[in-house]
């Protein structure tokens, strides 16, 4: 690897999309080359302030009643039109599958891996965003309020971790039920993103290594231990999402 | 009536994007009212046409449709506005944030230069900026949404990172001065 080369890869390299043969190569270029060395610690700097100043502006909570009012309103069923009128109505929506029509070939069925019940998460974790008030029911970023607050609703325990430190804020939990099982989500939340973690309880499940997996736009961890099962779903950084399930591990 | 199912999966497979949504929107128009008005376009595009197609780069798919929206509306607001040409409306400052570095005498002085050095940015790469650091999304999901190669979306965020590097150390050096 000489300095051409790692200029042109050193991006892709700080945010995680190269393969580990390549990154060696960049950690080996790094430790003797102080001036690309230089460019990686500016890159770090630029995005630590990106991430600290720019905001992650949130939607309105209007705008979404606005949409649905507006898709009602679009589907409620026209007098049958005119022909010149039928024509325009073609040519307009010839026109915007012309604009949608570019990326639709993208959307590619596939379905989720063969357990409903994560569709079921990220269910609930979609309408935990979109309705604050189902988000959390005890408010708390301490997690020695949320244990004993689960320990007298539930009959079982799961993990709850202070990963302040990591930049992850614990805001507190809520009782989900996915399917006919109950369920606990603890809401974490990292840069403006947040993370739900599920928990469950599954007699046969003594342990199951992590995995990692795309659902409906969202990243989701999957693990178990000592007969509970865990999922965390964001739309966080897919390495960060990794990170924060690997330190929720035993 | 319509069918109650169908807006019941628009809203747990689009909708639930909608943050996302208006993040892009907000830093591709550059004001509050345009990026409502681009949503809200994009939604009812996507609302006719999202249950013809199913799979799990719904995300991918409304962000690039909310994409494209937010362009074809800077166009029409051009077309009205002509003494200001394509190339500054498309890819030069948006409005709001013209007066940015005058507000950043304030207490969030960093936080304005910041927004204005992003808001600075040719859209070209503000936008896939916005992706990768705001959105957090992938290399193929932000590829897939501007419609580029991934090499592609490489390039334009080291060109990007460079640029914006560049402005705010300016501003930086300025403003100590
Ligand atoms: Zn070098």
């Amino acid at each position: 690897m000489n300095c051409t080369r790692m200029r042109q890869v050193l991006d892709a390299w700080i945010d995680g999309e190269l393969d580990a043969a390549t990154s060696t190569e960049i950690d080996r270029h790094l430790a003797e080359c102080p001036a690309c060395l230089a460019l990686k610690g500016e890159r770090g700097a630029l995005r630590r302030e990106l991430r600290a100043n720019a905001p992650r502006f949130e939607a309105p909570p209007a705008l979404r009643a606005a949409i649905l009012a507006r898709i009602e309103q679009t589907t409620l069923p026209a007098p049958a039109p005119a022909r010149h009128r039928q024509w325009l109505q073609t040519a307009a929506f010839a026109s915007i599958a012309a604009a949608v029509g570019l990326v639709a070939g993208l959307w590619i069925e596939r379905p989720l891996p063969d357990d409903s019940l994560r569709e079921h998460l990220v269910a609930s974790h979609v309408a935990s965003l979109t309705d604050p008030q189902r988000l959390i029911t005890v408010v708390s970023t301490n997690q020695h309020v949320v244990k004993p607050w689960l320990q007298g609703k539930i009959d079982f325990a799961p993990v709850v971790r202070d990963l302040s430190a990591d930049g992850y804020t614990l805001l507190g939990a809520r009782l989900d039920h996915v399917g006919d099982r109950q369920t606990v989500a603890i809401v974490y939340r990292k840069r403006n993103h947040v993370i739900n973690l599920f928990a469950w309880r599954a007699a046969d499940y003594t342990a199951e290594a992590l995995a990692l997996q795309s659902a409906r736009g969202f990243g989701m961890a999957t693990w178990a231990d000592s007969g509970l099962r865990y999922a965390a779903i964001s739309d966080i950084e897919r390495t960060d999402l990794e990170q924060f399930a690997r330190l929720m591990q035993p | 009536m319509h069918d109650p199912a169908k807006r019941a999966r628009f809203e747990s497979t689009v909708l639930a994007h909608l943050d996302a949504a208006y993040n892009l929107a907000r830093w591709l128009t550059g004001d509050t009212p345009a990026a409502d008005d681009a949503v809200q376009e994009a939604c009812l595009r996507a609302f006719r046409f999202f249950d013809t197609h199913s799979g799990t780069s719904a995300k991918a798919w409304f962000m690039a449709v909310v994409r494209n929206t937010c362009f074809d509306l800077l166009k029409e607001r051009n077309r009205y506005d002509r003494h200001e040409s394509f190339d500054d409306e498309i890819h030069g400052l948006p409005a709001a944030e013209r007066d940015a570095p005058d507000a950043a005498a304030g207490r969030n002085a960093d936080a304005a230069r910041v927004r204005a050095c992003i808001a600075g940015l040719p859209a070209e790469y503000r936008e896939v900026i916005v992706l990768r650091e705001l959105e957090e999304m992938s290399y193929k999901e932000i590829s897939a949404i501007v419609d580029v190669p991934i090499g592609t979306v490489m390039s334009r965020l080291s060109r990007g990172r460079d640029l914006l590097q560049k402005t705010m150390q300016d501003t930086g050096a300025r403003r100590q001065s």
